[in-house]
């Protein structure tokens, strides 16, 4: 709302102007800035959508006198009422959308320019001056915050103005010379043919006022504001007079605007009235009565005001005491209040006029220790590991374009979910995987000159349930998710999975790999199995698979090469290593602490194992037998080398070199023992895997 | 004749590698070297002369194993005697006494980064916790009881428009569901789970259509505190706004307090706090609206509350100095590299 400071102080004497601004900030017109216009000065005010009182000069007036303590002078306005026939009829079809609609006519009036002063006052607030007749509705709403609306009366058909909703593609030529179709949600003024309005919103060219205007319709109504948003919207046609009627102007201020402007255009235009001010349907204007307890200022704002202070704030701005009593009084709120009716809207009033800086900023509450949340402190520990690893953290859109969504997600099968409108241009399907946002992001950085682009992003994917039809669930998963994509093949992307494994508490085990009948674990643990995915690579991806004492087992993660495709479309060289972890379910692992295992100083003794076995035999399955054993000595187990080599090992051989390492808690092992100990591993190799000791 | 078994032929001669390996690593001058070399490779009785003799122990049909592995541990020995003795005949002034350019650059250990956002996040959680508020997260798919109507946002209110919102479609599901657009929709959700005493701080995307400029990005965070006990007024609220303003920034901060319109805070107020001598804004405050607590089952006769909500990326924007809130989502890393992230150390 801008404020001409000529035109305001008609009706209140003003403070400087700094003083006025920063007073009216801190009651709740935030300023925004202030421009010298001339001789005037126009000052911006922020005004919320509570507050449409506050939208017309008036308004703002109020709010200086009540904080400057100084009266308000609100012209009056006494207009002779003829007792003529009425000249047109009105009628008002769709009462849900008008409730109350008034006309006048004035017949004999010279439209030409607005004096001096209007055409001032109305530049420094932004409004070009059009003619006399026009410029008086303008200068009128916004001096209180009644849109008006002025018709050509001889353009009018059948001399009738019906308020109805618009038939569903019923054309609209607007006052700025452009045609729109309406919907069968927007209200119209139409005369016997033709809408010639778009009800609260704009007028129609047909009827509009011109130079060769003679007998003038004046227009002031209440429309309801959803439809008039409803038609602003879908039009994009938003306008002054929209905008007040999507926050409700003063009911008080329908009839006073139109005899006001109505005593104006006699002045200013000359002619004179016909007939008496023609009204259809019930003006909607029901100010409440509130109750006030005056303790409840203190228990609220955490300072007391005396209940006369109380009284005067209230006074001053337009509320009328009904009754008081000794602990409670009744108060009828002003007509343009209509944001005021209930206790608290009052001490709200009261505050914001007493001001804010009467409240101590020194109360302090108790304490109350708290900790970081398992999911906390799950994610950071998560995030932690990526970053000692060198990658930065990313934030992509969680909604993304049809090309970042065609690859299937690792978490369902549902189609992605779409939102309108987009989130930016194209993109409006809710991702239901990090990775291909993370390529483009990686590729992005690349092509940016960055010296990498490894980057990680901890954020939710969005899956459509199955089976929540009618369930008190929510039908959409949200995976919190961890994705990190880096240079590299499989085994750099599963070395960071497992990184992140180890820091979350989950180590991985070949039981948990081979299949769901091999696991005898009390411990949660994790397993990586082949996987078919469309992100990935043929052959060079796994899921996580997490194996729990009395869980069923799941997916949480997915490692492995990022697809061909998948990263030609971006440019990135291949391979490209890429994880995503899911870590939501897993928050038990941040609650569990690691039982301790005492470390023995006696010496170790490593072995290494040579065996052949067939290609098809998994490294899971050869560690799973040597575990199998349980042989307490047994300290690590870990892969030599695998070499193949069809003349010396046959066709689909491989050789694979064991490195163990054994060491006993109670005594050195000798040489002895160490060959026995390794020598029942073998047996247990061969049994399950068919390997033999190459030798 | 007992054969010597290939498995404890083997391992010997693991062992005799582990043990060389030991030895010519702890080797530092010419005497050491030259007793590991006897001790090991000695013409006459060094280990691996002796291990050769079990090789003719072995059965027949081990022996070429035997003999296989055998040469790969002594030409595995011998590598590391020839490094060793390089290494200890090495003039040592070379390394000990020519000084080295010291400004030489060293081995590069590259350094990841936490989003300068979740930093933010982070810094702003941390401070909060220390007041008592715990950090709590919900869905940011959302009905429209949790994001609308429980937060006294009526059906006809502007805030529902759909052009104002990301609705989404989803078959299942009479009601539209939408994109959360503010995350009070959780202090909603734990309102309805829990009983007060109550402080939490709710943070974590949300979506506005907004068409993305230096300072709006349709997607962006936000970090809103709730508090609800017996007896809460707006001095609490200004007294704890204070104590964070002041953690965050340093110093003793006061803040402001000017009216401003939320729909399920009443009062509600902009928060101003003051920063190098000019008041800046911090972020929205108020009363919890007693429609609120009465829509989550709570009597707003006996417990009242405050809540507070900060725009992270306008947060972050002044205190990394970054003018364009879109570089926090072009994912650049020589952008992401620049956040150190010392708050939080």
């Amino acid at each position: 709302m801008i404020v001409s400071l000529d035109w305001l102080a008609e009706y209140v004497d003003l403070p400087p102007v700094d003083e006025l601004t920063e007073r009216l900030l801190l009651a709740g017109l935030n300023h925004e800035s202030t421009e010298t216009v001339g001789v005037d000065k126009a000052v911006d005010l922020e005004v919320t959508s509570n507050r449409p009182d506050c939208l017309g000069h008036v308004g703002v007036a109020r709010e200086v006198a009540v904080l400057a303590n100084r009266p308000l002078r609100i012209p009056t306005v006494e207009l002779p009422e003829s007792n003529a026939e009425q000249a047109v009829s009105v009628e008002i079809e769709a009462g849900d959308i008008c409730p109350y609609y008034s006309a006048r006519v004035l017949r004999g009036v010279t439209i030409g320019p607005s004096p001096d002063w209007l055409v001032r006052r109305l530049a420094t607030v932004g409004i070009t001056s059009v003619n006399n007749v026009v410029d008086i509705t303008n200068y009128v709403m916004l001096e209180c915050g009644q849109p008006l609306h002025a018709f050509d009366l001889a353009r009018l058909a059948g001399r009738q103005i019906v308020v109805r909703r618009a038939r569903a593609g019923e054309p609209f030529f607007a006052i700025n010379h452009k045609q729109y179709e309406l919907t069968d949600e927007m209200c119209v003024i139409a005369d016997e043919q033709r809408p010639v309005a778009l009800a609260g919103v704009m007028g129609g060219a047909n009827t509009e006022i011109t130079a060769a205007t003679t007998d003038v319709l004046l227009e002031s109504a209440q429309f309801a504001p959803l439809p008039v948003r409803t038609a602003a919207r879908r039009l994009v046609l938003g306008s002054p007079s929209s905008y007040r009627f999507e926050r409700g102007p003063d009911p008080a201020a329908v009839g006073w605007a139109s005899r006001r402007a109505a005593t104006m255009m006699l002045e200013l235009a000359g002619g004179h009235l016909d007939g008496p001010v023609i009204e259809a349907g019930q003006l909607a204007c029901r100010p409440a009565t509130i109750r006030l307890r005056p303790e409840r200022l203190g228990e609220v704002l955490g300072v007391e005001i005396p209940r006369q202070r109380q009284r005067e704030i209230l006074q001053a701005l337009g509320f009328v005491e009904q009754d008081a009593g000794e602990h409670e009084s009744h108060w009828l709120a002003p007509t343009w209040r209509r944001d005021c009716w209930r206790e608290i809207d009052l001490v709200e009033e009261i505050a914001r006029i007493e001001g804010y800086d009467r409240v101590p900023e020194n109360v302090p509450i108790a304490a109350r220790p708290v900790q970081r949340s398992a999911r906390e402190r799950l994610v950071r520990m998560a995030a932690e590991v990526c970053v000692a690893a060198g990658f930065c953290e990313a934030m992509t859109r969680s909604v993304v374009g049809e090309p970042l969504e065609i690859w299937g997600s690792p978490w369902g099968t549902a189609a992605s979910l779409v939102c309108r409108p987009p989130l930016v241009r194209g993109a409006d399907r809710l991702r239901r995987t990090l990775l291909p946002s993370l390529a483009e992001a990686r590729s992005g950085s690349l092509a940016a000159g960055a010296t990498h682009g490894d980057l990680f992003e901890v954020a939710r994917a969005y899956i459509q349930r199955a089976d929540a039809a009618g369930a008190s669930e929510s039908p959409v998963d949200e995976p919190l998710l961890l994705a990190a994509v880096t240079g590299g093949d499989f085994f750099r992307a599963k070395g960071l999975a497992a990184a992140v494994m180890r820091r979350i508490g989950l180590p991985e085990s070949p039981a948990a790999a081979l299949g769901d009948d091999l696991i005898r674990t009390t411990q949660a643990v994790v397993g990586y199995r082949p996987l078919k995915s469309e992100l990935f690579a043929a052959g060079r991806v796994a899921e996580i698979v997490l194996c729990r004492p009395d869980c069923p087992n799941r997916r949480i993660g997915v490692v492995g090469e990022l697809a061909g495709p998948l990263c030609d479309e971006h440019g990135l060289a291949v391979p490209v290593a890429a994880i995503e972890l899911r870590l939501d379910g897993l928050e038990f692992l941040a609650n569990t602490d690691q039982e301790r295992l005492p470390l023995s100083g006696l010496p170790a003794i490593d072995r290494d194992i040579n065996l052949v076995v067939d290609e098809s035999v998994p490294w899971a399955a050869v560690v799973a037998a040597i575990e199998s054993v349980g042989c307490r000595e047994l300290e690590t187990v870990r892969l030599g080398d695998i070499w193949r080599d069809a003349e010396r090992l046959g066709p689909e051989k491989k050789s694979i070199v064991v490195s163990l390492r054994l060491r006993s808690h109670e005594a050195t092992l000798s040489a002895d023992q160490a060959n026995t100990l390794v020598a029942n591993m073998v047996t247990a190799c061969t049994n399950a895997t068919g390997g033999v000791l190459r030798g | 004749m007992t054969h010597l078994s290939l498995e404890t032929f083997v391992a010997e001669l693991n062992e005799l590698r582990v043990g060389a390996e030991r030895m010519l690593a702890e080797a530092t001058d010419a005497a050491a070297l030259e007793s590991a070399r006897v001790a090991f490779l000695g013409a006459k009785s060094g280990r691996l002369k002796t291990a050769q003799r079990g090789l003719g122990q072995l059965a027949k049909a081990d022996k070429p194993a035997g003999g296989r592995h055998f040469n790969a541990v002594k030409q595995e020995v011998d590598a590391l005697f020839a490094a060793a003795h390089e290494r200890v005949s090495a003039p040592i002034d070379a390394h000990r006494t020519t000084a080295i350019d010291v400004t030489l650059p060293g081995d590069s250990i590259r350094l990841g980064r936490v989003h300068p956002l979740t930093q933010t996040i982070r810094r702003v959680a941390a401070i909060m916790s220390h007041l008592g508020f715990e950090v709590v997260e919900g869905p940011e798919v959302e009905d429209q009881w949790h994001n609308f109507e429980a937060l006294a946002i009526p059906a006809e209110h502007p805030a529902r428009d759909p052009l104002d919102n990301f609705y989404l479609s989803v078959a299942s599901h009479a009601e539209p569901l939408l994109l959360r657009s503010q995350t009070s929709t959780v202090q909603i959700r734990v309102m309805e789970e829990r009983d007060p005493p109550l402080r939490i701080v709710s943070l974590g995307r949300v979506y506005r259509p907004d068409t993305a400029d230096a300072t709006h990005y349709p997607m962006f965070h936000q970090v809103e505190g709730l508090l609800v006990e017996p007896g809460i007024t707006m001095a609490h609220l200004k007294s704890v706004l204070r104590s964070f303003a002041s953690s965050f920034l340093g110093g003793d901060v006061h803040v402001r307090f000017r009216p401003s319109f939320f729909p399920f805070t009443e009062p509600s107020v902009e928060v101003d706090m003051e920063w190098n001598g000019r008041w800046i804004e911090m972020g929205g405050a108020g009363m919890v609206d007693p429609a609120v607590l009465e829509a989550v089952g709570y009597d707003p006769e006996t417990v009242s509350g405050f809540a507070f909500g900060l725009g992270v990326e306008r947060i972050a924007a002044r205190r990394f100095g970054v003018a364009d809130i879109r570089d926090f989502y072009r994912n650049d890393v020589r952008f992401l590299e620049q956040f150190s992230d010392r708050g939080q150390a």
